[in-house]
């Protein structure tokens, strides 16, 4: 089991090195100078050439990405062009609210999915199936800006029920965090609890045609515990895998939805970082960003094997 | 000449609504089992015998079955009872094992939490009381080293092993009946043997009825009392299993014996088959079932279905011309 | 009996059995209600994108200072907007745009995808490098990949279906891949092998084509999230520039309206939607209908 963590985690560094690589060349090729925004319309030549050396933005292309990395791997991401703190403090900070959106919405994908897929399960072929299924496909295909978009209007707008945009942290109250939260968790979420309710119901379906659920029926095991201990703990397994893939878009959407709701986290960061050319930021994000990901992933292996014993054995041996 | 019938099996039928229109797997099944007797079900793969089990035991979604006829056990009929007693009766007094053990077995808990699943269900012990039981049922079904494989997982044992789990699992709360459907069929042959001198051992010495499925009539003779034959839904023979191998009344069982290979027969001459295949139970032929295929038929068996008549000494076949062919047929050694 | 009696019985048979097989195909294809009710969404909108500009009323550019956000009227179905447009014709122009930019990359992807999945799964040490880097690409959330393309390359239609085609290709080169792995190890191969076929013969005449129908599902699903890329980033304003009435950016307009006037946000969001189940029927129903034994989900 650990040598398999180690390896992961080993050909996880060829990935960081890319991706650090690509986000490298891209901002690279993109358009406008960070000295000239920074200063503005007004500066001179030389005001602007002064900042270009301070910012070494006028070595090599090389250079600069080696330097780059070099600090990199010392923790240091450099300084933001535009805010008043370094690369990591400002992710450090922005962290907060897109952990807290990400972990709120996940929840709420999870209790509405799994009840629901194995509701359509054991209802297979019924209205209430038909009505589940019909559902989540609606929820997959509503991209999730729109959503917001929608739930805004509804819950905002109309009803005046939750704020419009805005964030409060965790240490102004449990509610009043979750006020702001809530809306956009529930557009993250929906995507995804979409598609955790199908795989539970393939996987319910499956897992009920078992032999060994025969047995348990045999041995006289109450229909509720047949499928939540006996059924679901089966089904767990490519349930799992569909909430650890898709959550890796979810993270993928706070982009967008942070930006609508006025949430400042790293979405946002990098979705500024982006449009105002502050190259530190956007680098050190992503880098942040993928590295949170395969973490991620190698976390859910691990829940894998838990939640597996043959997975666990065979590894063993 | 029944002794004590703990279960009868009357008229029972089971239907399923299939996309294609109603499927009748079991139609007007009837047979009686009596305490301690090992009851054989023969018949060919799809004849019904695994869906009287189930049918038995209401192990089919009832949303998607229809079930007609009784099953009386001490005094109760089962079709009709509540699910949540139903569930009361199913592991308790009347259990099953079934014929892939790897595939019986739920793959996420060790065989010590499932085997104590059976106990815990139905009596009212502590968890430690349910352990030491299933350690003493692994020692009476066999399994070496029961401490040591109580935290094992189904996938760690092989085959016979985990036959015998599934045995222990069946006799966790002393059922009257065991039902043991293909209990062999997918294990070597050397376990095979092993498995049903078990299943021997443990009727005589517990007085646990069983009702044994299989298709293997070497199986048959050695350790059944009586047998049922079965063919498409229907019960076409029923005898002790001495007449039945030496006087076979109903065509499909004579063909059954001579289909059986002989040591001592003449190697040149081919293994007798039975003509004709199976139907489809979509597509169930008038008059008497097996008439497509039965050398003796006429018209009367090609229009006319022949209920199951008795031929003195419990011995019962659903044939017009059943006494008759027997004079003719050749006696078969057991 | 002579050739000639011979060859007509041959293709009498061959006729009437392929008479048969598409008699069969065609029964699987009208029995899958996803692919059908997918198959007549998109078919709409493709035609309402093709032949809608010539049919509306109004010019979806023509601004009526005069009439700005107009409800839903007999004259203005969906409303106008801010600067007086009628939202549906901006709409259905905007369906040529989106969909367009959608069938662009989709194609785009795919073949992309399909080079570098039958290269890949052909030449190991190609192999590591194409798929170490399309893990690279897949690492992080393909909205801020294609957004931060978008700032780099410009703002244009070519532009966006560029980036948005990078973001999609690793997905199709996987699924490609994994498809002509398998197909490398079966016999046919080995036996076209002996034939004395070059490997580029054996890739493109055998290979490749057994890979198409996955891929032609995973494009499906392609073409809609290229979509909503496309309506994020013009969301954002680092899509297609405005005016242009991409859907993305009728939306863009209409969230600073949203109270104000709440059918300009609804109409484009609402025909997104029924695009994009269209798609993620008509895939599903083709997934079906191609393997009926895969368990994959959408990615």
């Amino acid at each position: 089991m650990k040598t398999y963590l180690l390896k992961r985690l080993l050909s996880a560094i060829p990935v960081l090195f890319i991706v650090s690589t690509i986000v490298f060349l891209i901002l690279q090729m993109t358009p406008g100078d960070p000295a000239l925004v920074i200063l503005g319309q007004e500066a001179t030549l030389e005001e602007v050439e002064d900042l270009r050396q301070q910012l070494k933005l006028d070595r090599p292309i090389y250079e600069q990405y080696f330097n780059w990395l070099f600090n990199a791997l010392q923790g240091d991401l450099g300084e933001s062009y535009f805010m008043n703190d370094s690369v990591m403090e400002a992710i450090i900070s922005h962290l907060g609210p897109t952990i807290s959106l990400g972990i709120l919405a996940e929840i709420i994908a999870i209790t509405l999915a799994i009840p629901l897929g194995i509701l359509a399960a054991r209802r297979k072929g019924t209205m209430t199936d038909q009505s589940v299924m019909a559902f989540s496909l609606l929820g997959m295909s509503i991209p999730n800006f729109l959503l917001s978009l929608f739930l805004i209007l509804v819950f905002s707008v109309f009803w005046r029920l939750l704020p419009v945009a805005g964030y409060k942290p965790l240490s102004a109250g449990l509610w009043e965090h979750l006020k702001y939260l809530l809306l956009p968790a529930f557009a993250l979420g929906t995507a995804h609890a979409a598609l955790i309710a199908r795989m539970t119901r393939s996987a319910m379906l499956e897992v009920l045609n078992a032999n060994y659920i025969k047995t348990a029926r045999a041995k006289g095991v109450k229909e509720k515990w047949v499928i939540y201990k006996h059924a679901l703990r089966n089904a767990f397994l490519p349930i799992l895998t569909v909430i650890g893939q898709s959550f890796l878009g979810l993270m993928g959407g706070t982009a967008i939805v942070e930006t609508i709701f006025a949430i400042p986290g790293i979405g946002q960061l990098i979705v500024n970082g982006v449009m105002r050319r502050d190259y530190a930021v956007v680098q050190g994000a992503v880098l942040y960003v993928t590295f949170a990901f395969v973490f991620i992933n190698l976390a859910i292996d691990m829940l894998y094997g838990i939640v597996n014993p043959q997975v666990r054995l065979d590894s063993k041996k | 000449m029944n002794k004590d019938p703990i279960l009868n099996v009357k008229e029972l039928s089971t239907s399923f609504k299939t996309e294609r229109g109603v499927v009748t797997a079991v139609d007007g099944v009837s047979f009686d089992l009596s305490k301690g007797e090992i009851l054989g079900v023969v018949g060919e793969s799809g004849c019904g015998k695994s869906a009287t089990a189930q049918s038995i035991l209401r192990l089919y979604d009832e949303k998607q079955t229809i079930h007609k006829g009784e099953v009386w056990f001490e005094g109760q009929e089962l079709l009709g009872m509540r699910p949540s007693e139903m569930d009361k009766v199913r592991g308790n007094h009347i259990s099953m094992i079934f014929q892939d053990p790897l595939s019986s077995l739920n793959p996420v808990f060790t065989i010590g939490n499932q085997i104590a699943e059976a106990i815990l269900i139905h009596k009212k012990v502590s968890k430690r009381e349910a352990y030491a039981r299933v350690l003493e049922l692994l020692r009476l079904t066999g399994i070496p080293a029961p401490e040591k494989r109580v935290n094992e997982y189904p996938h760690e044992l092989s085959g016979g092993m985990r036959q015998r789990v599934m045995i222990a699992m069946a006799l966790a709360c002393e059922s009257k009946v065991m039902i043991a459907d293909e209990p062999t069929t997918a294990l070597d042959v050397t376990i095979q043997a092993q498995i049903m001198s078990m299943i021997v051992e443990l009727n005589q010495k517990l007085d646990m009825g069983v009702i044994l499925i299989t298709h293997d009539l070497g199986v048959v003779a050695e350790v059944c009392t009586r047998v049922v034959v079965m063919y498409l839904g229907q019960v076409v023979e029923e005898a002790d299993v001495k007449s039945l191998f030496t006087r076979p009344l109903h065509p499909y069982t004579q063909g059954l014996m001579k289909s059986i290979p002989q040591l001592d027969c003449e190697r040149s001459k081919p293994l007798h088959v039975i003509e004709g295949t199976v139907p489809s139970l979509h597509h169930i032929p008038e008059g008497c079932r097996f008439a497509p295929r039965c050398p003796f038929a006429d018209d009367l068996c090609r229009s006319k279905m022949p209920p199951l008549e008795q031929y003195g000494s419990g011995q019962k076949a659903r044939c017009w011309h059943a006494e008759t062919i027997s004079e003719k047929g050749e006696a078969i050694r057991a | 009996m002579t050739s000639s009696t011979e060859n007509i019985d041959l293709h009498a048979v061959k006729t009437a059995l392929r008479k048969e097989h598409n008699s069969i195909l065609l029964r699987q294809i009208m029995s899958n209600r996803s692919l059908v009710i997918g198959f007549v969404i998109i078919a709409f909108l493709i035609l309402v994108a093709l032949f809608g500009p010539l049919v509306i009323a109004h010019d979806p550019n023509a601004m009526n200072v005069l009439n700005r956000f107009a409800p839903p009227s007999a004259t203005h179905w969906f409303g106008t907007d801010n600067l007086g447009r009628d939202v549906l014709s901006r709409v259905i122009y905007g369906a040529r745009i989106s969909m367009g930019i959608g069938v662009a990359v989709a194609i785009v992807a795919s073949l992309a995808g399909l080079i570098v999945g039958v290269y890949s799964s052909y030449y190991t040490r190609l192999d590591h490098l194409l798929m170490r880097i399309s893990d690279g690409i897949m690492a992080f959330p393909g909205l801020l990949l294609a957004l931060a393309l978008m700032a780099a390359l410009g703002g244009r239609a070519s532009n966006v279906v560029l980036a948005v085609s990078i973001v999609a290709t690793p997905y199709i080169a996987r699924v490609v891949r994994s498809e002509a792995l398998a197909l490398k190890e079966q016999t046919f191969v080995e036996a076209t092998r002996a034939l004395g076929a070059s490997d580029t013969r054996i890739i493109w005449r055998h290979i490749a084509p057994n890979t198409l129908s996955s891929l032609i599902v995973q494009a499906t699903f392609i073409f809609a999230e290229a979509i909503i890329v496309e309506a994020a980033l013009s969301f954002l304003g680092a899509g297609i520039p405005p005016p242009a009435p991409s859907w993305g950016n009728i939306l863009s307009d209409g969230k600073t309206y949203i109270y104000k006037a709440w059918w300009m946000t609804f109409f484009p969001g609402m025909t997104i939607t029924i695009a994009i189940i269209g798609l993620n029927l008509f895939g599903d129903g083709l997934r079906d209908l191609l393997d009926p034994h895969s368990s994959k989900t959408k990615n």
